[in-house]
């Protein structure tokens, strides 16, 4: 008779492989492991209920939403766009360069790698494909592989939810990204560099001196942003809960005042389908909830540390191991439930082998991040090749060097810790 | 929506999600400007609001639940449907089935002590708006029996054999 918690694991699986969002199917298969343990079913609820009603830090996952929907809503994309046409047009490969440089500084507003890829993606993949510059399937590539940066630069959603799992500051962790997500905006740029030399691809005229002073003073407000963001919440005025409204709210008053670009019919559509993608994370939690409760009083993490003590891995040897088995899963499943269901059973023994939960957290997101680029199941392929319609494998054949160097930087991160903690200890980190 | 369905039933549902959206936008927009008095009132004019963190945090919760109970479709859900999108229409069927019926029966099955949670919450009040919990947390009780109807309308789709809501791997609402 098989234990009740494996019990509880069939039933998962199968529900979700029958099709059953992933969010129900983990309150299912809790529900149905209180049922077989004869424990109170309306445990359930209770932990759904408590869990959101006591998770404020999570609260920043929808305004983020919201203020990313704002931005791609409003002319601001746009004109950040023109901004680093003028910075890095004028090199072999430049919308190449563009691209990734846009999604640098994207990403110090924006904590979603799909937000970025849809917002900029819109506009970048039509720039790059006129007149046929750039082959389409180069474009979607570098436009999917470039958004991943957008969640490792703070602010970011996944680093939200890790810091719920795993109880560590969301402040130390954006800053731990800062310098992980600029390397591999480098190492994007790099690669786009040799494959724009072999090919030959186009260099941008360059723009006219005196058009300069007005494209940036355009720029201007879309670039304050991120300035606003982080000085506030690391000049300790916010909380980065606080900080994910004040994006919103400063995104809203840049689109409707400043560019004029949105109506209250618009308004109202953001508002609705901010609120739809915040319902659709909000379930997966909410399932992750009832389960992890389940996994805690199974005392999963704890047989899981025992089990790995066997083996009398290194912190580094486990930090492999780690990553190996997240760049597998992240070709399976989508990042949230990695972060919300897997994560959490890995933490314990991370922090008995001592390694850090900030250097941590930052590894396991650069991780899921790559893991939206990798088939069959990279939720960034396949906006990018709904975008182009072209097919997934061949946007998959020219994003293969770009993921192949993330993975390289998501090793020099992992081997060495201090590219990750050096910027929190210097905002006083004491980790 | 189903084609076959009566053209009234059609627009009632469709009123009525309208409504079920204008609720939404409603939860949404008052979280957004209660963050944004929050800070103006703790940072500008020095005098932190209390209210503010539970008016927030009580919009999230009735957002996420009252999003999934009446906006999400099933495929604005994230799910793994890797399997269930290479066979073939008659084992979706099979699947669907079997995955909404057990949805129905584990959710039925727990219906009871979820209401009588809530209604034990009815004892507690919240801090600053001395609210009483059972009123704040039926939502959940809403949600389950929402899950319910909806799940046996799939399951019942499935089992003559319609199609079942379609499968679209790339939706806005899978953000991160």
């Amino acid at each position: 008779m098989p234990s009740h918690f494996t019990l509880c694991i069939i039933v998962l699986i199968a529900l979700a492989l029958f099709g059953l969002p992933i969010g129900l199917s983990m309150i299912c298969a809790s529900v149905f492991y209180l049922l077989v343990a004869g424990l109170d079913l309306g445990t359930a609820g209770e932990q759904i209920l408590n869990g959101l009603f006591n998770s404020y830090v999570l609260l920043a996952v929808p305004l983020f939403i919201l203020a990313a929907d704002l931005m791609n809503s409003g002319s601001l994309t746009d004109r950040l766009l023109k901004f680093c046409l003028v910075l890095v047009g004028r090199f072999r490969g430049g919308l190449g360069h563009v691209n990734v440089v846009a999604n640098i500084i994207f990403a110090g507003m924006s904590g979603s790698a799909i937000a970025d890829a849809v917002g900029i993606g819109k506009i970048i993949i039509g720039m790059m494909t006129r007149n046929g510059k750039y082959p389409i399937e180069y474009a979607a590539a570098i436009t999917a592989s470039a958004a991943i940066i957008g969640p490792i630069i703070p602010p970011s959603i996944p680093m939200v939810v890790y810091a719920l799992v795993s109880d560590t500051s969301i402040g130390y962790l954006f800053l731990g990204g800062v310098i992980p997500g600029l390397l591999l905006g480098v190492a994007f740029m790099i690669m786009n560099t040799v494959i724009a030399r072999r090919r030959n691809y186009p260099v941008e005229p360059p723009v006219p001196m005196r058009e300069i002073p007005r494209i940036t003073l355009d720029a201007f407000p879309a670039l304050m942003l991120p300035v606003v963001l982080l000085f506030g919440i690391y000049g300790g005025v916010m909380t980065p809960t606080e900080g994910a409204a004040a994006a919103a709210a400063y995104a809203l008053l840049a689109s409707s005042l400043i560019y004029r670009s949105i109506s209250l019919k618009q308004l109202y559509a953001i508002l609705l389908s901010s609120a739809k993608s915040t319902t659709s994370v909000g379930m997966l939690i909410a399932g992750a909830l009832v389960f992890n409760y389940v996994v805690t009083i199974e005392n999963v993490p704890l047989s899981v540390q025992h089990f790995i003590a066997g083996f009398h891995l290194t912190a580094l040897g486990y930090l492999l191991l780690v990553n190996a088995i997240l760049l597998f899963l992240g070709c399976l499943l989508e990042g949230t439930t990695i972060l919300l269901v897997i994560v959490p059973i890995m933490i314990p023994t991370a922090k008995a082998l001592g390694i850090d939960l900030v250097h941590f957290g930052v590894v396991v997101v650069v991780n899921i991040m790559i893991g939206l680029l990798t088939p069959p199941f990279g939720l960034l392929l396949f906006v990018v090749a709904n975008m182009t319609k072209k097919p997934l494998m061949s946007i998959v054949r020219e994003a293969t060097p770009f993921i192949f160097v993330a993975i390289v930087v998501l090793a020099i991160i992992s081997f060495v810790p201090q590219t990750v903690l050096w910027l929190p200890r210097v905002m006083g980190y004491k980790g | 929506m189903d084609p076959v369905k009566p053209s009234n039933t059609l627009s009632i549902g469709s009123w009525l999600r309208k409504r079920a959206e204008n609720v939404i936008v409603a939860l949404f927009a008052i979280m957004f400007i209660s963050f944004l008095l929050q800070i103006a009132f703790r940072y500008v004019l020095d005098r932190p609001l209390g209210w503010t963190d539970e008016v927030v945090v009580l919009c999230w919760v009735w957002l996420v639940l009252w999003g999934a109970a009446f906006i999400l479709s099933d495929k604005d859900e994230i799910r793994f449907d890797i399997v269930y999108e290479l066979v073939s229409p008659r084992a979706r069927h099979t699947f669907t089935l079997i995955s909404s019926l057990a949805l129905v029966v584990l959710f039925a099955v727990s219906l009871p002590a979820a209401w009588g949670y809530v209604l034990f919450m009815k004892r507690e009040k919240s801090a600053y708006l001395g609210m009483r919990f059972d009123y704040l947390y039926s939502i959940y009780v809403i949600f389950a029996i929402a899950c319910i109807v909806k799940h046996g309308w799939i399951a019942w789709n499935a089992f003559r054999g319609r199609e079942s809501p379609e499968v679209d791997v790339l939706d806005e609402s899978e953000r991160i």
